[in-house]
């Protein structure tokens, strides 16, 4: 065996330059499959992350009815410790109650259609990534009233700052806009929705009884994802304050969610929450079920993904097909005296599976570390594509970073190996039969 | 004395219908243990067909051929590869050794696939190499030996098994008259010293005459059968 590796490992030097460019394209091919895999993942998860944050959370508790016909008077309530019970739960990072409605949001100068997201401002103030992204005034605090927090847009939309206030403003800085490719008029309009804070507007909506009701608020703070129907559509208000608007009770929500601390481990979390939960009004669902448009958005962009990159390591396994049944046929004289001496046809065989194998082993321990390490430095510091980008990046309606981070996995390196290597063996099979083929006498002649 | 070679009435036709080739017509022949034969005969006589036929490489349209007492006409492509690595050695005109192995590894081949003991596969094969005149070159490849020393590797490998019969397809074509008188030299003494039988395919006139025994193939059929001498005079 030792002298048919070492047959094996010199054989595939005798052309230098033929197992240089396969394991080349090998290891080009492995690393730009593992990169774009773990970079889509990364961005995936991050874009899970953000929603699950802002919204619902990766596993939500919530009336068995509102799934099929979201309606504010579908509800649950957190009685018997219910989330105190459920945040001891190891997997659980925390959870939060949301009172979710629509109504409109009016001002004097007009009114627009939002959704009314009652949310603990304790609690979102450190998960949910639009308390991260306020371009002007606070998040809320607990125990405020009659305090809104609304997108760019919509205060935009709204006009909610004052236009003549922020043109003095910006007429402050009009040397410089020049200077800065900066247009006055964009300036006002950004000066503008930073003036909203303190700002009134009403919310008018229908309680669970039916009745519509308003309520006057003033805007406490500004915030901008980068994706329109977020900016342009929800309106966050403290918790207590929103029940008070719905005509809800003290501990009632529509929808309780569950934050993990690992996502790989939700479906496990999300036994053990079932457990807990014995009201038969109230059902445990994972985010797909409650996100379905970026469900199938990364079902389907990752689907394609996949697709790509099984097309890309298809083409690269020709080559290597290419590679080792070249080698095989231009050898056919010195596999035909081989076996004229007396080699078993097995032997040859493995000889080739052998020489492919190195082949394939050294495309993938190159294409894994190459892919993988710029996997790593992109999962550490990130890629920021907001140039790419400037008007923020959202998917389904959700925003997403324009710094990206890749997720690398020791399970993708293994997986992602493992075909090459298996693909590289697997197309050794034809080669391997061409040597039953050999005709010794012809061969010899030849 | 003992026969290792026996064909009877063995023909050998290539092609079909009306382009059928008959490469060997109806041979009849013997080589008995430790003789050193040679087979002649102008190009397209039939002699590498009857080499091939003889070792199991092809097989015969008809006749019966037996080897070392086995009848290898009947025998499966697995057994013929075991009776060929056991029994009969090859030296090819053109050397066809390994590129990638030294002239020591290429010599040892044949034992390391019998199965014999590294240690003594090492003595056995450091023995011959210092025999056919290559001490001092076992770690050269291919490729850093002339065309004689390449052959005298190759006719290491054939022996190094002691096998009981060595068939060479024109050994000495492409090497030069001198150096093709040593590979001669060095085959007689193998066939003298070790009882090593040769059966040996040339064109070379000279070559014929350092043979035990000249078989003359033509068209197929063996036309002359005896002494080298005889021959050499007819010729």
């Amino acid at each position: 065996m030792k002298r048919l590796v070492a047959i094996s490992w010199r054989s595939i030097w005798r052309n230098r330059r033929r197992t240089i460019i396969t394991v080349v394209s090998i290891s080009l091919a492995l690393a730009l499959s593992v990169f774009f895999i773990a970079f889509a993942d990364g961005m995936y998860a991050k874009m899970v992350d953000n929603a699950v944050r802002m919204q619902a959370g990766h596993l939500t508790i919530e009336n068995v009815e509102y799934l099929d016909a979201p309606a504010i008077d579908l509800t649950v309530s957190d009685t018997g410790d219910l989330r105190k019970r459920v945040e001891e739960l190891p997997g659980v990072e925390r959870t939060k109650a949301l009172v979710m409605g629509q109504g409109v949001a009016k001002s004097g100068a007009g009114a627009v259609g939002v959704a009314v997201m009652g949310v603990e401002p304790a609690i979102e103030a450190v998960s949910s990534p639009l308390a991260q992204k306020l371009i002007a005034g606070s998040y809320l605090h607990q125990g405020d009233v009659r305090k809104v927090i609304v997108g760019a847009e919509l205060a935009r939309r709204l006009k909610l700052g004052n236009k003549s206030e922020a043109r003095k403003m910006a007429s402050f800085f009009d040397p410089l806009l020049s200077q800065f490719e900066v247009k006055i008029d964009s300036l006002v309009e950004d000066l503008r929705v930073r003036l909203a804070i303190g700002k009134k507007l009403v919310v008018s909506t229908n309680n669970i009884a039916g009745e519509l009701v308003e309520e006057l608020v003033r805007v406490e703070g500004v915030f901008e994802t980068g994706a329109v129907e977020v900016d342009a559509y929800v309106i966050q208000l403290p918790i207590d304050f929103c029940r008070k608007l719905y005509g809800m009770s003290a501990r009632q929500s529509t929808q309780i969610g569950v934050l993990v601390k690992n996502a790989d481990e939700r479906d496990d979390v999300m036994k053990q929450v079932r457990s807990l939960v014995h009201d038969p009004r109230a059902t445990v669902v994972p985010w797909e079920k409650v996100l379905p448009d970026l469900a199938a958005y990364i079902e389907v962009d990752g689907g394609s993904n996949l697709i790509f990159q099984g097309i890309f390591i298809f083409l690269i396994l020709f080559i290597i097909f290419n590679t080792v049944l070249m080698s095989v046929l231009e050898r056919k004289r010195e596999f035909a005296v081989l076996l004229a001496i007396g080699t078993p046809p097995a032997r040859l065989k493995w000889q080739i599976l052998i020489e492919s194998s190195f082949v394939g082993l050294m495309g993938c321990f190159f294409g894994l570390g190459i892919g993988g390490g710029c996997a790593y430095l992109v999962q550490v510091y990130g890629i920021d594509i907001s140039g790419l980008y400037s008007e923020g990046m959202s998917v389904s309606g959700f925003a997403v970073d324009t710094i990206l981070h890749a997720r690398l996995t020791p399970l993708l390196l293994v997986v992602m190996g493992s075909i090459v290597f298996g693909a590289t063996l697997l197309i050794s099979l034809y080669p391997m039969g061409q040597i039953k083929r050999i005709r010794l006498a012809d061969v010899l002649r030849g | 004395m003992q026969a290792i070679v026996k064909l009877q009435s063995v023909t050998k036709d290539y092609g079909k219908g009306n382009v059928v080739v008959h490469a060997l017509r109806g041979v009849d022949l013997e080589i008995e243990k430790g003789s050193f034969v040679a087979v002649a005969g102008p190009s397209g006589s039939g002699k590498s067909t009857l080499l091939n036929i003889i070792s199991g490489l092809d097989r015969a349209s008809s006749g019966s051929v037996e080897v070392d007492g086995r009848d290898v006409t009947t025998l499966s492509r697995g057994q013929l590869s075991r009776l060929r690595l056991m029994r009969i050695g090859f030296v090819f005109q053109s050397y066809n050794l390994l590129p990638v192995l030294t002239a020591y590894e290429n010599a040892e081949y044949v034992l390391m696939m019998q199965g014999v003991p590294a240690k003594e596969r090492r003595e056995r094969v450091m023995k011959l190499l210092a025999e056919v005149g290559l001490k001092g070159m076992e770690h050269r490849f291919p490729r850093e030996l002339s065309g004689g020393q390449q052959q005298r590797v190759a006719i290491a490998r054939a022996i190094a098994s002691e096998p009981a019969l060595v068939l060479a397809d024109e050994p000495t074509a492409n090497v030069d008259s001198k150096t093709a008188t040593a590979l001669l030299d060095l085959m007689a003494r193998l066939n003298e010293e070790k009882n090593v039988t040769f059966l040996f395919s040339t064109h070379d006139r000279n070559v014929m005459q350092r043979a035990g025994r000249l078989i003359v193939l033509t068209d197929g059929a063996i036309s002359q059968n005896g002494e080298a001498d005889i021959h050499c005079e007819h010729e």
